[in-house]
């Protein structure tokens, strides 16, 4: 049986941990300060405009102009590529900041902070200083990989069909375009076929087939067609709405050679702390807010002469027990998982993640992001409870948090990917599989 | 291929396998690659049952017992079915690892420098079995 013998804390004493190349982590603390700023000022304006978006049920489109020309864009692209150079843990504090404004507005920005951090450690050097030259100097990229048969753990059905004078023609088509709406770079994989677009017939070759692409998403606005690859708005969704995440089509889209990246499986798996541990930042930061409306709410709120689990002639909620201890719970469970998600940031841009089974780096980084998933959605329940019927009704922010807070379940990895991944490690006998 | 072991014994594994290693290590890209890292990986095999281990910037291999005895920072564990197979760029490792038809026990940021090693290794492999007349062992 597997042997957990990887305590981080006491190896992190005796070793000397050798960090992740594509952490840059140049971004000064004063540096950074001025960027949070911004962050803070974006943040307010997100806030402003949520509940509009929320209710329009469509992407926040003015929102563009406004993080463009916040300079965060580039937060995280090193600066030898013209970027800040902002570690992840300086990147994840952005996100939660603007997650705290709006979070279903920050989760399109979201794609564009994962697809950076994870093309930044699978590009070439040759890719990275052209694409990621191109982020610095404003524009955005996203990438929508999962399609409807099996989400973001299928092996891509969507095809990618050698050309005679070179480079792919894709087809197929992806369910989860977040930020579409907004980027003119796109990351994606297809599994490469044969001339005629069929697929390897064996399960290993699909394996080795399924690949990672980049190229430019060059799209009409008006009528969203590009050259072989179109945006079919079909995002409705409980909650979540000021995404924009559509489906994308790929009906021939051509990718040149220059676009292909990597095999998809054997690089993604090694980057993917870029997307547990930002959505771990949106819902940190749609924790905060959480608090902060059940505090504004709760803090003034009078009941007056009441009959019922309460009995008094004047009663101020916040002097009722369970309210105390309710809100105590709130920002008891905002700070441990706070300092979970600092200190997970940390340990992988320290290299201390090296002291994990390598089987375990993956669903270890994920533990920091289930956590919070299974925190924000216990916080936004109880935040309705404590603050009563009003917060159920359309349009109070309780109810678009609760309904926000269930995107949480889905985006990789979720409680029960995790858990499987431990616990088959824990209980896989010595013996190899032959 | 029959569904036999590939490799009769562990002389076999180490006279092409082991062997493959002796070469690399005395390979000046490879040392090259390896100088200054603290490589030593240690081979271990099945049916039949075999260890090599591989002291890359030491530029050393040694088999048997006395490899069990050394000291290693990254321990790889495959059937020796697999191991021909691999390194002869016929395993998909991420995916075998996955399905643990391989196992890779060490620090990360160790083993992770050995993978990019593992492709230059592809030739000379497939070449040592050429040369020594056992094409039977070469994975179509």
């Amino acid at each position: 049986m597997a042997t957990i013998e990887h305590d981080a804390f006491t190896a992190e004493r005796s070793d000397h941990p050798t960090p992740p190349q594509h952490f840059e982590a140049a971004l000064t603390d004063e540096e950074f300060d001025v960027l949070f700023e911004k962050a803070e000022e974006l943040s307010e304006y997100f806030r402003e405009i949520g509940p509009e978006y929320d209710q329009k049920n469509t992407f926040a489109f003015p929102s563009i102009e406004k993080f463009k020309a916040s300079d965060l864009g580039r937060l995280s692209v090193p600066k030898r590529y013209g970027g800040h150079g902002g570690s992840l843990l300086q990147t994840s504090k952005v996100v939660s900041e603007l997650s705290k404004g709006d979070s279903a507005i920050t989760l399109a920005y979201n794609m564009h902070y994962i697809m950076v951090g994870m093309c930044l450690g699978l590009f070439s050097e040759e890719q990275n200083q052209y694409w990621m030259g191109r982020v610095a100097k404003g524009e955005l990229v996203f990438g929508p990989f999962s399609e409807k048969r099996a989400g973001f753990s299928g092996l891509a059905d969507m095809t990618a069909v050698p050309q005679d004078g070179g480079g792919w023609k894709l087809y197929g088509r992806k369910t989860w375009g977040t930020l579409c709406d907004a980027a003119t770079i796109i990351t994606t994989n297809a599994t490469i076929t044969d001339k005629d677009g069929n697929l390897p017939d064996s399960f290993e070759e699909r394996v080795a087939a399924e690949s990672f692409f980049v190229a430019d998403f060059d799209i009409d606005r008006e009528t969203l067609q590009g050259d072989g690859i179109s945006i079919e708005r079909t995002w409705d969704s409980l909650g979540m709405h000021a995404t924009g995440t559509h489906t994308v089509v790929f009906d021939g889209f051509y990718v040149p050679e220059s676009g292909f990246v990597c095999e998809w499986r054997t690089g993604a798996f090694g980057v993917l702390e870029w997307a547990s541990l930002m959505f771990a930042s949106i819902y940190l930061g749609m924790q905060a807010r959480v608090l902060e409306e059940s505090r504004a709410v709760l803090s003034k709120k009078t009941l007056g002469a009441v009959f019922g689990a309460t009995v008094a002639a004047d009663v101020k909620v916040s002097g009722v027990g369970h309210i105390i201890d309710g809100v105590g719970d709130m920002a008891s469970r905002y700070e441990i998982c706070r300092r979970v998600l600092y200190r997970t940031c940390e340990e992988v841009t320290g290299g201390y993640d090296d002291n994990w089974p390598i089987e375990l780096r993956f669903p270890y980084i994920g533990l920091a992001k289930t956590f919070i998933a299974d925190n924000v959605m216990h916080m936004t329940k109880h935040a309705m409870s404590m603050v009563g019927g009003m917060s159920f009704r359309r349009g109070m922010i309780f109810e678009r948090l609760y309904r926000d807070a269930a995107a949480s379940m889905f985006q990789p990895l979720n409680g029960d990917q995790s858990r499987t991944y431990i616990g088959e490690y824990l209980l896989q006998p010595e013996e190899l599989e032959d | 291929m029959s569904d036999e072991n590939a490799f009769k014994d562990a002389d076999e594994v180490y006279e092409y396998i082991g062997g493959m290693f002796a070469t690399a290590t005395k390979t000046p890209s490879f040392v090259e690659a390896t100088k200054g890292t603290n490589l030593v990986v240690l081979i271990k095999q099945t049916k039949p049952d075999a260890a090599i281990l591989v002291d890359f910037p030491g530029q050393t291999v040694v088999t048997g017992d006395e490899a069990l005895a050394g000291k290693s920072t990254v321990v790889l564990r495959m059937s020796s079915d697999n191991a021909n197979k691999f390194w002869q760029g016929k395993l998909n490792f991420t995916l075998a690892m996955a399905q643990r038809k391989v196992k890779l026990d060490g620090k990360r940021s160790v083993a992770l420098k050995l993978l990019p090693l593992t492709e230059g290794l592809f030739d000379t492999y497939k070449q040592r079995l050429k040369d020594a007349g056992r094409e039977d062992l070469i994975v179509a």
